[in-house]
């Protein structure tokens, strides 16, 4: 940490607001065919007018509350001019003066507050689609199915000071936004402008970086090149920096002009839209409990561990899961079991787990089965993997496979009577006090019952038969 | 010229089954032509389409069909509203070839009620004119028919000089950012009616300065004028500025005598002594009939609204003419060079003098370091400008004040003004545009034979007040 004191970083985040219909027209978010999603509105012909997407400034208004953002009562859109090809209009319609909301905060896991500048909403630009490659393509081609598809911007304070930092503050924003049900983060883009500067010297941007670890890599690159400038006694230039996934290197691009020169206006084919006091706060009472409220309230109401706590709180599917889960069953074993193993499964087979409707019931019955030794570890391992990845439910499966422990007392001591009159030897040593020869006669009583017993209670009947009868 | 029938008696015939709407139709077809070529009042004539309409209404009249308040009625549209697959380029050469994918909601409107529309008219490039003058490149000036030295007056000359020069039936749809319906109906001798600010639809409008934009009406009379605009009125969920006001039944508005009506002094003032008389006369004649007249003073309008107009208008126009850059629609060249290299060229190529005279204007007016200084302090004005406006309305029903400060000009005479001289010209009519007042413009008069209009503005949403004030001023004999 004290390495990277001096190192400020600051991001500008562009996040696609999942809405059914873009920002100023009706036409779909959602299209395969290239240019197969637009209108002469989103293709800015002569004539056209936008309206604004009501839902899109509701998703908007509920980050910047999320955000614990100050909301303004009166705001507008403005134009922001500059020519470009993926642009319909040659300006792209966006908040500038007053934004939907300002100064508000995100906390980091490490407990760090980094400020929220503001939270504004904006159009997208078209697709530039460069076939050959950006160097060697001599044309492009443009895809308007992403002109005018709604994106709200967030911008940070400089507060965060390692790349870590910065890739922490993006997961906590998406966790923020999984909770508000306005982000997709399988088809919805996540985009940041990424500024840096180390001791005080000049500030970096680098443009229109992809994803939470490509903001990681691009930073950690950008912080030790700047370093690395500075150690050869030179000085770090003012400039626009692009970022190149492939290589993980950041590279000058042509410098563009200043934000000012933007030229900003009001667009006045959009009214200003007034908030009453009472609407605001009417939507700020509707937000869903956010993951850090819901981690305290695990901690406090289960009594999990912090970090067990945070973790389910961390993805919004899980932590519902948990708490149904819960209900039916010890919720310290619920918790580490899908904290653990259902999360390894996600993780490996690539699962979505918001798509995949699991039924809380059948983990809760399998856990409880668990819990009362009725199956072993492996077999709770298994039958949550064939769920997930087959759709096979965890009862069925136990039951198919004959895999629950529910072999009564009589039929247990019968085998371990059995198991022991055939494996004397054993016998003897484990009386001689070798434990080895305990898991062994273990293992045959298992083999015998085809493992449907508790091995915790074969044990006990054959350290009891050896000391007593 | 013979007086043709007022429209709603046009229609009535039409009804009635006395008049061939086909053969109406080719008869004013026919004028166009004939005329275009010496008055140049069309960029477009819609030839095909319009006879196929009217046969169109001819058979479904017989069968009953067919009904609406402009049934049969020819009208011809300002090239800057978009008539679907009608070549529509707002006077410019950078839209050549754009046919639009859907009908301005004004023109869907007029069709609804049984509007033909026959072609599109002439008008300074983007509307960035007082006199039709500022035409696009390879585009012919509009002349005035009453003296073809002489301007129609701008930026909606085409539909003025046509609405003057037919001897049929006929009503245009025009449009104003700050005055350019009035001023050619003043020019031209016929009624032009710009509306509310948001009464009309912009949806379909090609912008100039989307914050001034107004859809308005011309005609011969202030009656076929106020007919078209009562058609075109109305909330549209398709323009966000579109305002839910009840409708006002401006066909039928009778004209109205005992009007409290305020004569602007500054505005009088800066007119030629010709004028100034032409209009004192109708104003006399006005209080003879039983309105009360009292003189007011608009001081802040008189001395900044020029200033604050022409920094609002063109800071909007130079970014809605950014679009216009040779990709999607419109004219296109040869692909070379990086696309700012190619923007570049289409723009120098597409758009004439005054266009790129506006853009520079207005990207200045906007730059950082100048925003505040004049873009900002534009606005702050205009609200005061409008504030002056809202106390004169206060006692009063209408203001009236010359439409412009002379007669028609001829081109000679224009082409020595400056293009700041030229932008004064605008004094009278900038104001009530900037305020979004409803305005009409009415032939109050005549000097050797050139007509001098009267400008009557009403208060907001007012304009019924403005028809029934027009109609008195226009029936003045």
């Amino acid at each position: 940490m004290s390495k990277e004191k001096g190192t400020m970083i600051g991001l500008e985040c562009h996040v696609q607001l999942n809405t059914d219909s873009k920002l100023f027209c009706g036409c779909k978010t959602t299209a395969e065919e290239p240019n197969s999603a637009c209108c002469p509105i989103c293709l800015g012909h002569p004539g056209t007018k936008p309206v604004l997407n009501a839902k899109a400034l509701d998703y908007a208004m509920k980050v910047a509350l999320a955000l614990d953002c100050e909301i303004n009562q009166e705001f507008f859109f403005s134009r922001k001019t500059y020519f470009y090809p993926d642009m319909s209009k040659n300006f792209q319609i966006t908040q500038y003066e007053i934004p939907v909301g300002e100064k508000g905060h995100i906390m980091l896991s490490n407990g760090k507050k980094v400020g929220i500048t503001r939270v504004h909403l904006e159009e997208d630009p078209a697709a530039l689609v460069h076939t050959e490659g950006m160097g060697s393509s001599n044309f492009c081609l443009v895809d308007y199915n992403r002109s005018g598809i709604p994106l709200v911007e967030i911008v940070t304070d400089p507060d965060m000071e390692t790349p870590e930092e910065a890739r922490d503050f993006l997961d906590q924003l998406t966790i923020i936004l999984s909770y508000l049900k306005v982000f997709s983060p399988t088809t919805g883009t996540l985009k940041a402008d990424c500024n840096v500067s180390v001791y005080g010297n000049n500030r970096v941007e680098v443009k229109n970086v992809s994803g939470k670890k490509g903001v990681e890599k691009a930073l950690a690159f950008e912080v030790a090149r700047q370093k690395h400038v500075l150690l050869e006694d030179k000085e770090i230039a003012m400039e626009t920096r692009a970022f190149d996934e492939e290589k993980g290197t950041t590279r000058a691009t042509r410098s563009k002009e200043t934000e000012a020169d933007y030229g900003y206006i009001f667009e006045s084919d959009l009214t200003a839209f007034r908030l009453k006091k009472s609407e605001i706060d009417e939507m700020r009472n509707k937000l869903p409990e956010l993951h850090g409220a819901k981690s305290k309230r695990f901690t406090e109401a289960f009594g999990l561990d912090e970090y067990t706590s945070k973790v389910l709180a961390g993805n919004f599917a899980l932590g519902n899961l948990f708490e149904q889960v819960a209900k039916d069953t010890d919720a310290n074993l619920a918790a580490n079991f899908l904290t653990r193993e259902l999360m390894a499964v996600v993780n490996r087979s690539e699962l979505d787990i918001d798509s995949l409707e699991l039924d809380s019931k059948e983990i809760s019955s399998m856990l409880s089965l668990r819990s009362s030794g009725k199956i072993t570890e492996k077999v709770a391992k298994d039958a949550i993997i064939v769920y997930l990845t087959k759709g096979v439910k965890p009862t069925k499966f136990i039951d198919g496979q004959g895999l629950a422990m529910d072999l009564n007392k009589g039929e247990i001591e019968k085998a371990v009577e059995k198991a022991m009159a055939e494996n004397k030897a054993a016998v003897a040593d484990l009386k001689r006090g070798k434990q080895k020869s305990l898991n062994f006669i273990v293992g045959q009583v298992m083999r015998l019952t085809r493992a449907k017993a508790n091995p915790k209670e074969v044990q006990n009947i054959i350290l009891k038969r050896i000391k007593g009868e | 010229m013979k007086k043709a029938l007022e429209l709603h008696e046009f229609v009535k015939e039409v009804k009635r089954g006395n008049i061939s709407i086909a053969e109406h139709t080719e008869k004013i077809l026919e004028e166009a032509e004939k005329s275009n070529s010496k008055f140049h009042h069309f960029n477009l004539i819609a030839k095909k389409s319009a006879l196929q309409h009217a046969k169109e209404i001819d058979a479904g009249i017989k069968t009953g069909q067919h009904k609406g308040k402009l049934l049969g009625v020819p009208i011809t549209v300002k090239d800057c509203i978009c008539v679907k697959n009608f070549e529509s380029r707002a006077g410019s050469k950078i839209l050549t070839g754009y046919l639009p994918l859907f009908d301005a909601t004004a023109v869907a409107k007029a069709k609804a009620e049984g509007a033909i529309i026959i072609g599109k008219t002439a008008q300074d490039e983007f509307g960035f004119g007082t006199f039709s003058n500022n035409v696009g490149v390879d585009f012919e000036k509009p002349l005035n028919p009453i003296d073809p030295k002489r301007c129609c007056g701008g930026s909606s000359g085409g539909s003025a000089g046509f609405t003057a020069l037919t001897s049929l039936a006929h009503a245009s749809l025009g449009q104003s950012t700050g005055g350019s319906i009035a001023s050619p109906a003043s020019f031209c001798g016929v009624a032009g009616l710009t509306p509310t600010y948001g009464r009309v639809s912009r949806y379909g409008l090609i912008d100039y300065a989307n914050s001034l934009d107004k859809i308005g009406s011309l005609g011969k009379t202030t009656a076929d004028a106020a007919l078209l605009l009562e058609v075109i009125s109305g909330y549209d969920m398709n323009d966000s500025t579109s305002l839910k006001a009840e409708a006002q039944d401006l066909a039928n508005a009778n004209p109205s005598n005992d009007l409290r009506i305020g004569v602007v002094k500054e505005f009088f003032k800066a007119c030629e002594e010709k004028v100034q008389k032409e209009c004192m006369k109708a104003i006399d004649k006005l209080e003879e009939e039983g309105a009360t007249v009292e003189e007011i003073s608009l001081p802040l309008n008189a001395k900044y609204g020029i200033a604050a107009y022409y920094l609002a208008s063109t800071t909007e126009a130079s970014t809605n003419l950014a679009r216009f850059c040779g990709m999607r629609y419109g004219l296109h060249g040869k692909l070379e060079g990086n696309f700012n290299e190619y923007f570049s060229k289409i723009r120098s190529q597409g758009f004439g003098t005054e266009a790129k005279r506006r853009i520079l204007l207005g990207t200045f007016a906007r730059m950082s370091g100048f925003r505040d200084a004049y873009y900002l302090k534009a606005m702050k004005v205009r609200t005061k400008l409008i504030k002056e406006f809202r106390q004169a309305f206060e006692n009063l029903d209408v203001l009236v004040n010359p439409t412009m400060p002379l007669v028609a000009p001829t081109f000679s005479e224009i082409n020595k003004l400056s293009p700041l001289q030229q932008y004064a010209m605008d004094l009278c009519t900038v104001p009530a545009n900037l305020a979004g007042l409803p305005h009409a413009s009415v032939k109050a008069g005549e000097h050797n034979k050139l007509p001098v209009g009267l400008m009557i503005t009403a208060d907001h949403l007012q304009e019924k007040k403005m028809v029934q004030a027009a109609k008195a001023a226009e029936g003045l004999k």
